[in-house]
């Protein structure tokens, strides 16, 4: 019995096959395909084209049986080197980026004016910006004072607690129990190291952080006095004594100048590097500071200057050679050495504290073999 | 006053800003003493006969470098990166990557018995070479000297100071038992090779001593019965008794610095004093006139002062006269005797030998006599010379007992690396010659 479904069926298998057959459709042109000729060659054939590909063949005069030596050797194939240049990809724009407190701009306005009633302080200049980069600078920002990421433990005789001590208020709800005598003079484990720092800092600095409106007054040279009396709220009458004759306009200028130039680096300058923090560097450079005792070189102290990248490299491995004294040849060989060291042991770069990079972007090291000889 | 206290307030409160400013400036004191590393790849062979000798060659350099104490190989086995060619561009990082701080390429084609080799040196942690590429031409039977002048220019142009590889030694061989030794002149490559006998053994030869230019030898002959003076000629071995003042006794001769003239001791009445003859004019001085023994004289490298040992206080000393003698000043007040003074060839040292409680010491002083230190302590060191640039002392070491025998030694004059030159025979009282043209 052949029901409609099987006509149906019997069409469609039809259908399907004889498509399948035909290939409507469907491409049977051979897909394109790239053929290479394959030689094969020696060791000897491949260097010898290779050698005849490298630059420039200086080696030319070997037939040459001449005695004295030759200068023949061609540099630029050595020169260029390609594996190295990658490494200093220098963040030279953005160094803004790091110093997280925003810049002191933004504080004149509202700060000022609630912090202290001084009341005519010129508001009007909203122009901090032509004399400090307001990104870079440290001591202006407070939370640079808590180390935002997890620094070094703290000095052995400051305890840190375990216990995150809130109590603080005074709870009158708590009977007067044990009073836990835990009471130490111990500290946020991130604030004890920048504690230390904070006090070493010039004391100008802080001022200065608070009222950075005040600054800008001082264009001229006639500024410290005007800026001692805006400190002071009193209504001094004569506040610029000014004694006429004899303060000549040198002494002025030379207390001006001082004056500005102690608060302009205090604000640019970050904290200073600790004396740990300077020792680990020079301990850095001293494993790879290798002294030749008996050589003339080790007569020799040289001074040598380089710059660095945030990330502790030296900017182009390039070292300088600052001061020196003594026997030319020997001087050469100590600089040499001085530099050896420096560029071994950067490695991935020097371990120095990134929110200290001015105070570290320049360096200065002198190498005074003058207690090796006796080893 | 008051501008006065002004000027004071100003420092003060500049005071701060001027700690500040400027770079970070730190000061090394304290360094490390360690050998510089250096890699060496067997230098390229230019074409199939230079095979060999570039194999050769290559382990000659890095045998001399090695054997200075001063510059440590990189294993070949350790190499990532290697060097088929000449003039291929240096993989900087892959040599610090197994931390070469430098590294030698070359070169050697050979045809017929010509011989060319050439170099290159790289410092590698600056990514610089160091000085330009040399090449040397000689023949296959001189490849050794060839090698030593490659040594000469690496060491060089890393330490800053002149090599000692391509130079000779002069020397006593000795054989037989230590009651019976004979001994003759002969002379060799610094590093022990290439031996050769300058005369025979019938008659006691002492004391050779090399010329500036290392064609001569001036030496202490028994031949007559008595200690003379006697020059030989290197290229020929010719060799001619010196006429020096009348004296029972000649002996511990040394060329003046250009070779003119020689000073010596001469033993007459039971004094031993320091005279000076020409070789041209055979015109004597006498130097010293004391009631004592005064001999071992060595020349300033300037020609100007003369360092000799003296036991005019009644123990061996080391004193420093002028060269055309006159007053002399004592330099050594150490504990013990002082004997063989060699004044180095950089002028700042002097070397010598030192006997105290019961031990022998090669040491080096200041010309003044400061800074005195001991490089080596055995039952018997004595004879040191100095290598062409000051850098290393020879000295003959003799060890105890009936069959003790003599050997050549050399140290650092930081007094590391003391080893023992490869000798076949027994030797003793070395001379060390300048390099060789």
């Amino acid at each position: 019995m052949q029901t409609p479904g099987t006509y149906i069926s019997a069409v469609g298998h039809v259908g399907l096959i004889g498509w399948l057959l035909l290939g409507w459709g469907m491409q049977s042109q051979p897909l394109p395909m790239e053929v290479m000729d394959v030689s094969i060659m020696s060791g000897e054939e491949f260097e010898q084209m290779m050698a005849a590909r490298t630059p420039d063949p200086g080696d030319a005069p070997p037939t040459a049986p001449v005695q004295p030596v030759i200068e023949e050797t061609p540099a630029p194939p050595v020169a260029e080197t390609p594996p190295e240049p990658a490494p200093p990809p220098e963040p030279v724009a953005p160094p803004v980026v790091e110093t997280p407190p925003p810049p002191a701009p933004e504080i004149p306005p509202a700060d000022v004016t609630d912090a202290a009633p001084v009341a005519p302080v010129p508001p009007a200049e909203p122009v901090p910006a032509p004399d400090l980069p307001p990104s870079d600078d440290p001591t202006q920002a407070p939370a640079n004072r808590i180390a935002s990421t997890p620094t070094a433990p703290p000095p052995p005789d400051a305890e840190v607690s375990d216990i995150a001590r809130e109590a603080v208020v005074p709870d009158d709800t708590a009977p007067a129990e044990v009073a836990v005598p835990e009471q130490e003079a111990t500290a946020p484990e991130q604030t004890a190291t920048e504690i230390v720092i904070a006090d070493e800092r010039p004391r100008g600095a802080v001022e200065t952080s608070i009222r950075p409106v005040a600054r800008p007054a001082r264009p001229a040279p006639p500024a410290p006095e005007q800026e001692t009396t805006t400190a002071d709220p009193t209504p001094d009458p004569a506040p610029t004594p000014a004694p006429v004759p004899d303060t000549s306009d040198a002494v002025a200028d030379a207390l001006a100048a001082a004056v500005a130039s102690s608060s302009a680096p205090a604000v640019q300058a970050g904290p200073p590097m600790t004396g740990a923090e300077q020792e680990s560097f020079r301990l850095a450079v001293n494993s790879c500071w290798n002294v030749d005792p008996g050589s003339m070189a080790s007569l020799v102290t040289v001074a040598v200057g380089f710059e660095l990248n945030r990330d502790g490299t030296v900017v182009n491995n390039e070292v300088r050679l600052l001061s020196s004294s003594g026997d030319q040849s020997a001087i050469n060989i100590a600089f040499d050495a001085a530099r050896r060291a420096i560029l071994r042991c950067q490695r991935g770069g020097y371990q120095l504290p990134a929110d200290k990079y001015d105070q570290w972007r320049e360096v200065v090291i002198t190498f005074d073999p003058s207690g090796m000889r006796s080893r | 006053m008051k501008r006065l206290l002004t000027l004071l307030i100003a420092l003060m409160l500049a005071g701060p800003a001027l700690a500040q400013g400027g770079p970070l400036r730190l000061t090394i004191t304290d360094g490390v003493i360690e050998p510089i590393t250096f890699a060496v790849p067997t230098f390229e062979a230019e074409n199939p006969q230079a095979g060999q000798l570039a194999s050769d060659l290559t382990r000659l350099v890095a045998q001399n470098l090695s054997g200075t104490g001063l510059f440590r190989e990189v294993p070949a086995n350790a190499f990532i990166s290697q060097v088929n060619s000449f003039v291929q561009p240096v993989a900087f990082a892959d040599w610090r990557a197994v931390n070469a701080q430098a590294l030698v390429v070359g070169a050697v084609s050979v045809n017929g018995d010509q011989v060319n080799v050439k170099f290159r040196l790289f410092d590698i942690f600056s990514g610089q070479e160091l000085g330009s590429g040399l090449q040397f031409a000689g023949t296959t039977a001189g490849w050794r000297r060839m090698g030593h002048k490659v040594s000469d220019a690496v060491y060089s142009r890393i330490t800053g100071e002149g090599g000692y590889f391509d130079s000779r030694v002069v020397f006593v061989a000795e054989s037989g038992p230590k009651d019976n030794r004979l001994k003759r002149l002969a002379i060799m490559d610094y590093d022990g090779a290439n031996v050769q006998f300058l005369t025979d053994s019938s008659n006691i030869v002492l004391a050779p001593r090399f010329s500036p230019r290392g064609d001569q030898v001036l030496y202490t002959s028994f031949e007559s019965g008595f200690p003379r003076i006697n020059l030989l000629d290197v290229a020929n071995v010719g060799r001619r008794q010196i006429a020096t003042a009348p004296g029972e006794m000649s002996f511990s001769p040394r060329f003046s610095r250009d070779g003119r003239q020689v000073i010596y001791s001469l033993s007459n009445g039971g004094t031993t004093d320091i005279y000076r003859t020409d070789l041209d004019t055979g015109q004597h001085v006498r130097l010293t006139a004391t009631p004592s023994i005064d001999t071992a004289p060595s020349l300033s490298p300037d020609g100007s002062q003369i360092v000799f040992e003296s036991d005019r206080s009644g123990t061996q000393q080391l004193y420093i006269m002028s060269s055309s003698g006159g007053d002399a000043r004592r330099i050594s007040f150490g504990e013990g005797r002082y004997s063989t003074p060699v004044w180095s060839p950089r002028g700042d040292l002097v070397a010598f030998t030192k006997q105290n409680a019961g031990r022998f010491h090669i040491g080096v002083m200041r010309t003044d006599g400061s800074e005195e230190r001991l490089l080596t302590s055995s039952f018997l060191d004595e004879g040191p010379t100095w290598s062409p640039n000051g850098r290393v002392i020879m000295f003959t070491r003799e060890t105890q007992g009936a069959d003790g025998a003599s050997a050549l030694y050399s140290v650092d004059i930081s007094g590391r690396n003391l080893r023992a030159v490869p000798i076949q025979s027994a030797a003793s009282d070395a001379s060390w010659g300048p390099l060789q043209p």
